[in-house]
């Protein structure tokens, strides 16, 4: 029993890493509808900024994130603009479009870094806490932490203030939304620009944790659409719900069934739910409806 | 399923009679004149081939060349044709590079005998996964597949007593035509070619026979497909089993290449799934010749960029095809094909005028 409460305490922090980096996709792959297999490079990003800002000035990852998180929010809003816009209706090419910033963004960066690895080193990584019995790693209860405000910030965001409220319109009726005057076009550009910044602040809170590598985005990218499309698309809540069951399926499968097979098994549970209920676990029904239509 | 079997005992449909003063580019070719253009297309994909028959660098690039251009024209039959992003082709294509591996090292069992076999075995399992995934549409289609290539991928390494895990497979060296291993690489090159000769020519067969029609018919709008009677899942099954089969039999080839297999070489997305869908979208996704223009274009480039930089800028290489990714997704949507499709329709214009 000791050993079930341990993986479930280790598989719940593991989920708050899987919702952190998945809650930006949920935004943009959620709202703005667009198939961005260039989220976990956004991720990667941030985790770089966070190591140069440690590395260079002696910047805490902590503090850098104000800094990184905006800049790759920028970067985000500059694809938008610049590749997603002209090809907002042609789902097809955004996959080839996106998939090429992956490949470009993960070699330049392997062009720049020559392939070494890095880590952020110092106390911040190493310090564990223990309760009772259990050994938790700082870092990673900070991770869960970040991750359920966030989460909450994001909530708050879309219920309260006006920007929120005009893009909660754009996802449940872009048609609607617009002949209520609001510039649709205006709303996908920002809710762009945070959900790339959700991912550069995952990248930096992230950078205690992983050893930094131009392939690092790798680990993220499948996770984060298993989340998104397993909470609901467009949900916040069910984004960090699905990052929690993730992550402790992911723990759970690890130590009862095989280390080698524990993502195997929630790819498989992902694509039980993308067949059998593809609005997800919080998502509205017929949320999905944009990508999938039955067939007879 | 019945309505699209009915297509062998109907006559083809008819093509259309060269009216005078049509635009050319409107006439449907007759099938003669497809024909025709195939034995152009491949004698001119051949000379290559006789131009470099004595230098085993440009043999090397021209089997790769022919292999990928066989690969990627295999993928456009679902992907292109159908409309149906597939980034899971990897499973198939490592589902007839293992199996090969294993009856070669196992049993000694000739690849010739198991290539049709093993790529009928491949159809069937590509028809059971995308049974449910063919519900899926677009964006959520190709996430799914990509889920399969990481599933699998995952396995590959698991099953370490079939698959030699992440060690990988490799198969001794024993010359011999019976054996699929030859001495001299014209003969790999000369046997890649005779692939994408088979798969192109499957190709211009399907462009003009009611599968193909069929097919082009759902890309274009499933709906309307459906309301005209299309069983659509079914067209898209018969699409993908083709397609997958084709995917596994240069996975045979591949094998019996290089000789050894490992997860890496046979999930990695840039290099195999995405790669061939990469090539077709080059030279234009849903043509005919696309695919091996695309291959002919990018695989002797990706090649050289290797061989310079492999040291100096590791990732130059991936990193400029996937510029070149983003770029034609927003500049070059019909690939050079499409590019040639239009400056020879405005000279056209202009001749006519």
């Amino acid at each position: 029993m000791d050993i079930f409460f341990t993986v479930l305490v280790f598989g719940l922090l593991l989920g708050g890493i899987y919702g952190l980096v998945s809650i930006g996709l949920n935004l943009i792959f959620g709202v703005v509808r667009i198939v961005n297999f260039a989220q976990g490079e956004l991720v990667m990003f941030g985790m770089y900024g966070g190591f140069f800002a440690w590395h260079w000035w002696g910047i805490n990852p902590y503090l850098s994130v104000f800094l990184v998180a905006p800049l790759v929010g920028l970067l985000g809003v500059a694809i938008q603009r610049l590749v997603i816009q002209p090809l907002q209706h042609e789902p097809n090419m955004q996959i080839f479009a996106t998939f090429g910033l992956l490949m470009l963004f993960q070699n330049l960066m392997l062009m720049v870094s020559r392939g070494e690895a890095y880590s952020v080193g110092g106390q911040v990584g190493s310090t564990v806490l223990t309760v009772g019995d259990l050994k938790l790693s700082l870092v990673r209860v900070v991770t869960l932490v970040a991750a359920t405000l966030i989460t909450i910030g994001l909530h708050l965001f879309l219920a309260r203030t006006m920007t929120g409220k005009a893009i909660r319109a754009v996802t449940q009726d872009k048609r609607a939304a617009r002949a209520m005057g609001i510039n649709v076009e205006k709303t996908f550009l920002i809710t762009f620009g945070i959900g790339a910044a959700l991912a550069g602040m995952a990248g930096v809170l992230l950078t205690p944790i992983y050893s930094i590598t131009p392939g690092v985005g790798g680990n993220f990218i499948l996770a984060a659409f298993a989340v998104v499309v397993l909470g609901g698309l467009g949900s916040v809540w069910g984004a960090y719900l699905g990052g929690l069951v993730v992550g402790i399926v992911e723990a759970f499968a690890g130590f009862y069934i095989d280390p080698v097979l524990r993502s195997a098994v929630w790819f498989v549970i992902f694509l039980i739910v993308l067949v059998v209920k593809p609005s997800g676990l919080l998502g509205q029904v017929g949320a999905e409806e944009v990508g999938f239509r039955e067939q007879h | 399923m019945s309505s699209i079997d009915g297509g062998k005992d109907l006559p083809r449909p008819a093509a259309a009679p060269a009216r005078p003063g049509a635009p050319r580019h409107e006439v449907i070719a007759t099938a003669q004149r497809a024909w025709l253009t195939y034995l152009g297309g491949m004698a001119l994909a051949f000379l290559p081939f006789v131009a470099f028959i004595n230098d085993a660098h440009w043999l090397n690039i021209l089997a790769l060349t022919y292999l990928m251009g066989g690969l990627a024209a295999s993928w456009n039959i679902i992907g292109g044709f159908g409309g149906q992003f597939s980034l899971g082709h990897g499973v198939f294509f490592a589902i007839g590079a293992y199996s090969t591996a294993i009856f070669v090292t196992r049993w000694g069992v000739s690849p010739w005998l198991t290539m049709i076999p093993i790529a009928i075995f491949a159809a069937c399992v590509a028809m059971l996964i995308s049974w449910p995934t063919f519900r899926l549409r677009g964006p959520f289609f190709a996430i799914a597949t990509l889920a399969f290539n990481e599933v699998a991928f995952v396995l590959a390494n698991h099953a370490e007593s079939l698959t030699g895990g992440p060690r990988g497979l490799s198969i001794p060296f024993k010359a011999g035509l019976a054996n699929m291993i030859f001495r001299d690489r014209w003969a790999y090159a000369l046997l890649m070619f005779a692939f994408v000769a088979l798969v192109i020519a499957l190709c211009v067969w399907l462009r003009r026979s009611r599968l193909g029609y069929y097919l082009l018919a759902v890309r274009e709008d499933e709906d309307a497909a459906r309301a005209a009677g299309i069983n659509v899942l079914g067209v898209k099954l018969k699409g993908m089993a083709l397609s997958a089969g084709l995917t596994a039999i240069g996975g045979t080839l591949f094998t019996m290449y290089l000789r050894y297999i490992d997860p890496p070489t046979l999930f990695t997305l840039p290099e195999v799934g995405v790669k061939f869908a990469l090539l077709s979208l080059i030279g234009g996704i849903g043509t005919i010749w696309g695919p091996l223009l695309g291959a002919a274009l990018i695989v002797p480039f990706e090649n050289w960029l290797r061989s310079a930089y492999a040291d100096s800028l590791p990732g130059l290489s991936l990193a400029i095809l996937g510029l070149l990714m983003v770029l034609a997704a927003l500049f070059m949507k019909r690939g050079v094909m499409g590019v040639i499709d239009d400056l020879l329709k405005r000279r056209r214009g202009k001749g006519a005028s």
